[in-house]
């Protein structure tokens, strides 16, 4: 194993984690919490924006879009009130960071959500849980009432003269209200279906007005930005991709888990090193590298830095940065199916080409999988994914056709053999 | 708003800046298809059908949820967009059951028209489709969503146009369904909108379902009989039966937009009422005798002169109606009140509750011609009598002969004891209708009239616009159109010579006339009709 460059990384978002307590007030205090939010205070809305934006913050929710940015898209002059919305709604199967920022952090989460409601003059933010994070809804309310005690959440925060609310929202455990529209209209109490875009939220979201959705792990850096400067977290990672990130880890590895690393840390080392490899030493056959919406990465592909732009480069995406590793006991058709039919029962069904194309594709992938499929089949899978793609209200269907057409094509000899032995050759003739 | 310019596959026009691709197109000659698209509803942008190129951008976007912006090209003609309407229409078709021979929407379904136009015409799905049982939701629709393409037209048309939540999408994916709340049955009297607005067989009309196929009909543009609103409709008739089918909307954004009420739809039933008077006929000693109409006309006409001989025009009440037509309005004042010089004409009024629904309203006046039968003087001149009073004149014994251009039930005066009275005691009751009534009963004469399908003419609505309606069938028995009875009945009578053969030349003869009317003629009124003049449009012609 090559020395690494991040053997000097200091961890900052999971740094108190670990501390007994590290989830209440006085520990958060203790290592400078809210001491971001008090800096931030003391500059302007525009100041802060600026921070973020030359800090090189890109969504962490799985998109990547330069968090500064959006926040600077929100109309300055409106009589409209605005918001800040906290998506909390992780469910992409394979990430769990979130999770652990609310479980373990969530004053850190709070701080960041009100630093970037000031930010944008956002008077009220929402926490938007999944509704299966029941403890962690638990934890966060916990935090609030603790914020406002201590005047972090309410009114005339720490004595500005700003006044911002945090409330809670549990959703109904649907994976498309993180989609940020849906995310919208379900805290508005509608079903979470996407909007049409334009107009985006930065002018029309919630309840009409101005709104920021931003990821938990997005916010949770904000503070360290006001605290030790832009430039130091731009100087962490490779150019364009700055920034700690939390990895999550999961699959076929000896140590799954969550771990806070360097933008661009190598899926390799990450794997091997902080992963302690794959149990009994078994190569890897497979890396979702981002969470179950992006396209598969062969074994042998491994060797690359984990950020936006170097997984973009080589056919995949970053999404949420949380790898999920298959070993060669993996049947990739199966995971094909898998993960299709995570996507088909997601679908929202609002628009037809992800309604219907995402049932189809988990039905082709399972008649394969259980040794009926046809050649054809196989054309037919990368034809509907075609299909589907780009042609969506929202990203769900594209997110859909992605890992479809990914395994499909990787993995084609493997999706031959199950068609010409008639028989999944992994699953030892057992499919359930 | 400020006009653009945009190029649509090369085609450059003007259109006003925001406007749709899909409207923007169609004002360039282009087609884009669509489903969920309608005018008149919220954009919702879900089908995906018409996708459209745009120059410099690497994604398609939705026609219908994209504005028209200066210097923008639109491209429809591209393989790119061909691919994308095939991919939805394929993608359409995987569950639906293709069962459009036993369909109630064959012949008029978006979906097998652009099946035809541009979709593929055999299915790579191989897989046991979803099915899902037929439903009665209510609001005379049955469900069937096998055929459902979830377009949101009828979620969005109780939502929006009736402002209730009755109809919504439930679960999620390819199990997504359309459903009433609860199970509970629609209530809304603009539910029947549906079955016009549904592009596909989901959605179908109780009533006209399996009646006929789109094709036996032939539609004529005519106006709704059951309020003073005058929405225009379409009468889909079936040539060979003689028999109306269906009413469904016809769009006149001054009137009624693209909706109907529910009655209206269904206003086309008393037109094939069984007990249609078919023949003129006398009250003989033993019941009734039917009679000519030449004779009937000429000894209503002498039995009239001899009351009016023998006790003035005083004693005689015309009792008008707001159903008939403007032409026959003016038939009615020109003979009664201008040739005989009555005193006493009026015409019966039957207010009800009007029905607000978020936008539309089903008014409350019943009478589609009231205006008209005001306009053209069907009033009481010199201190002559109202309906009620006639009525109570005549069990009095003062009016010694009523004519009913209509018979209506008798509750409608108030008393039925002095109604009763009234029609008893009257030497002379002539009846002009199309269905019997407690007063035609009692008649010495019946004269069977017509409805609005089996006659020409115009009505005359309560926001003073004038428009036609058309005669459809075929006329029934020994039935004769109101206005050519009236016109004989005043050649009999001697007061009115003229013999025009079509209400077309009567309503010339009422727009010379009538100041209201003046300088319109039916091809001033078209197809969407016109207002009356302004300047008169609030006065009452006394």
């Amino acid at each position: 194993m090559t020395a690494t460059r991040t053997a000097t990384f200091e961890p900052v978002l999971t740094k108190t984690m670990s501390l007994p307590d590290g989830h209440t007030l006085g520990v958060y205090k203790k290592h400078g919490g809210y001491e971001g939010l008090a800096l931030a205070l003391r500059k302007t809305p525009d100041e802060v924006i600026d921070m973020v934006k030359r800090s090189g913050l890109r969504g962490r929710g799985g998109a990547g879009f330069p968090t500064g940015n959006k926040w600077g898209f929100v109309p300055k002059s409106t009589d409209k009130p605005k918001y800040m919305c906290v998506n909390a709604d992780e469910s992409e199967p394979g990430a769990f960071k979130d999770r652990l920022i609310c479980q373990k952090d969530p004053h850190q989460l709070l701080e960041g959500t009100l630093i970037g409601s000031y930010a944008i003059g956002a008077g009220r933010a929402y926490i938007y849980i999944r509704g299966e994070f029941a403890h962690e809804a638990r934890i966060l309310e916990r935090a609030i009432e603790e914020a406002r005690e201590a005047g972090y959440v309410g009114s005339n925060i720490l004595g500005s003269g700003w006044s911002c609310e945090v409330t809670m929202y549990v959703g109904a455990g649907a994976y498309i209200c993180g989609e940020e529209t849906g995310l919208i209209e379900s805290l508005e109490g509608k079903r979470g279906w996407p909007r049409l875009k334009p107009p985006f939220p930065a002018v029309v979201g919630l309840f009409g007005c101005p709104t920021v959705v931003n990821n938990v792990e997005t916010l949770a850096c904000v503070p360290h930005i006001m605290k030790r400067g832009w430039e130091w977290f731009a100087g962490i990672g490779p150019e364009r991709n700055s920034g700690p990130k939390l990895y999550g880890l999961s699959g076929h590895v000896v140590k799954p888990g969550v771990f806070e690393l360097p933008m661009g840390v190598s899926l390799r080392e990450l794997i091997y090193e902080y992963g302690e490899g794959v149990p009994g030493g078994r190569p890897v056959k497979g890396v979702i590298p981002g969470g179950a919406s992006c396209p598969v990465l062969r074994g042998d592909e491994i060797d690359l830095p984990m950020d936006f732009d170097s997984l973009t480069r080589a056919g995949s995406l970053f999404g949420t940065g949380t790898p999920i590793v298959m070993d060669d006991t993996t049947c990739m058709v199966r995971a094909a199916w898998i993960t299709a039919r995570f996507f088909a029962h997601e679908s929202c069904g609002q628009c037809t080409p992800c309604r219907e194309g995402c049932g189809w594709l988990q039905r082709l992938l399972w008649k394969i999988e259980e040794g009926r499929g046809e050649e054809k089949d196989l054309e037919t899978i990368l034809s509907v994914t075609d299909q589907i793609e780009g042609n969506t209200i929202c990203a769900l269907g594209d997110a859909a056709a992605w890992p479809a057409r990914g395994f499909a094509k990787k993995y084609r000899d493997e999706f031959l053999q199950h068609i010409h032995e008639k028989r999944c050759p992994l699953s030892g003739g057992s499919l359930h | 708003m400020a006009a653009v310019k945009v190029k649509v596959d090369g085609r450059e026009i003007s259109v006003e800046r925001g406007t749709n691709l899909i409207e923007t197109a169609k004002l360039a000659g282009v087609f884009v298809p669509s489903f969920c698209y309608h005018p008149g509803l919220p954009v919702v942008g879900v089908c995906r059908i018409c996708l459209c190129e745009l120059e410099g951008r690497p994604k398609l976007v939705a026609g219908c949820a994209t504005g028209a912006e200066e210097g923008m090209r639109v491209i429809t003609r591209s393989e790119k967009v061909a691919a994308a309407r095939k991919a939805v229409m394929e993608f359409l078709l995987i569950h639906h059951p293709l069962d459009c021979p036993m369909c109630d929407k064959g012949g008029e379904c978006t979906l097998q028209d652009y099946t035809m136009l541009m979709g593929p015409s055999r299915s790579r799905f191989r897989f046991e489709k979803l099915t899902w049982p037929e439903e009665d939701v209510g609001g005379k629709l049955v469900l069937n969503k096998n055929r459902c393409i979830l377009c949101m037209r009828c979620v969005n048309l109780c939502k929006d146009v009736a402002g209730l939540d009755e109809i919504a999408v439930l679960s999620r994916g390819e199990q997504t369904y359309i459903g009433t709340v609860d199970g509970r049955k629609i209530e809304n009297e603009l539910a029947g909108n549906i079955a016009d607005i549904c592009p596909v067989g989901a959605l179908t009309s109780k009533d006209f379902r399996f009646k006929a196929r789109p094709w036996e009909l032939t539609n004529v543009p005519s106006v709704c009989q059951l309020c003073s609103k005058g929405c225009n409709i379409m009468v889909g008739y079936h040539p060979r039966r003689n028999q109306i089918a269906r009413h469904t909307a016809r769009t006149n954004m001054d009137v009624n937009q693209w909706w109907i009420c529910d009655r209206g739809r269904g206003g086309f039933h008393q037109v094939h009422e069984p007990n249609r008077i078919l023949a003129p006929s006398r009250k003989g000693d033993r019941g009734r005798v039917a009679a000519s109409w030449q004779d009937a006309t000429a000894e209503i006409a002498v039995a009239l002169r001899d009351i009016i001989v023998r006790h003035g025009a005083r004693a005689v009440g015309v009792l008008g109606s707001g159903t008939l037509t403007n032409e026959e309005q003016y038939l009615t004042r020109a003979i009664f009140r201008d040739g005989l010089g009555i005193a006493h004409v009026d015409f019966p009024r039957r207010p009800q509750k009007e029905v607000v629904y978020r936008k539309f309203t089903i008014e409350g006046d019943k009478d589609p011609n009231a205006r008209g039968a005001e306009l053209c003087g069907v009033t009481p001149v010199q201190n002559g009598l109202g309906v009620r009073d006639m009525v109570r004149a005549a069990a009095e014994g003062t009016i010694k002969a009523l004519i009913f251009l209509r018979g209506g039930p008798l509750d409608l005066f108030g008393e039925p004891p002095i109604v009763s009275r009234a029609l008893e005691n009257v030497e002379l009751l002539v009846v002009l209708d199309m269905l019997p009534s407690p007063v035609s009963e009692r008649a010495h004469w019946i004269l069977p009239g017509v409805s609005f399908a089996e006659k020409d003419g115009t009505f005359t609505n309560s926001k003073g616009r004038v428009q036609r309606i058309r005669k459809v069938l075929t006329l029934k028995g020994d039935t004769r159109e109101d206005w050519r009875i009236l016109q004989s009945l005043g050649q009999a009578l001697g007061v009115y010579p003229a013999k025009d053969p079509d209400p077309e030349r009567i309503f010339a003869r009422l727009a010379q006339a009538i100041p209201a009317f003046s300088g319109l003629s039916y091809a001033v009124l078209g197809e969407l009709g016109a207002p009356i003049a302004a300047a008169t449009a609030d006065v009452a012609v006394g």
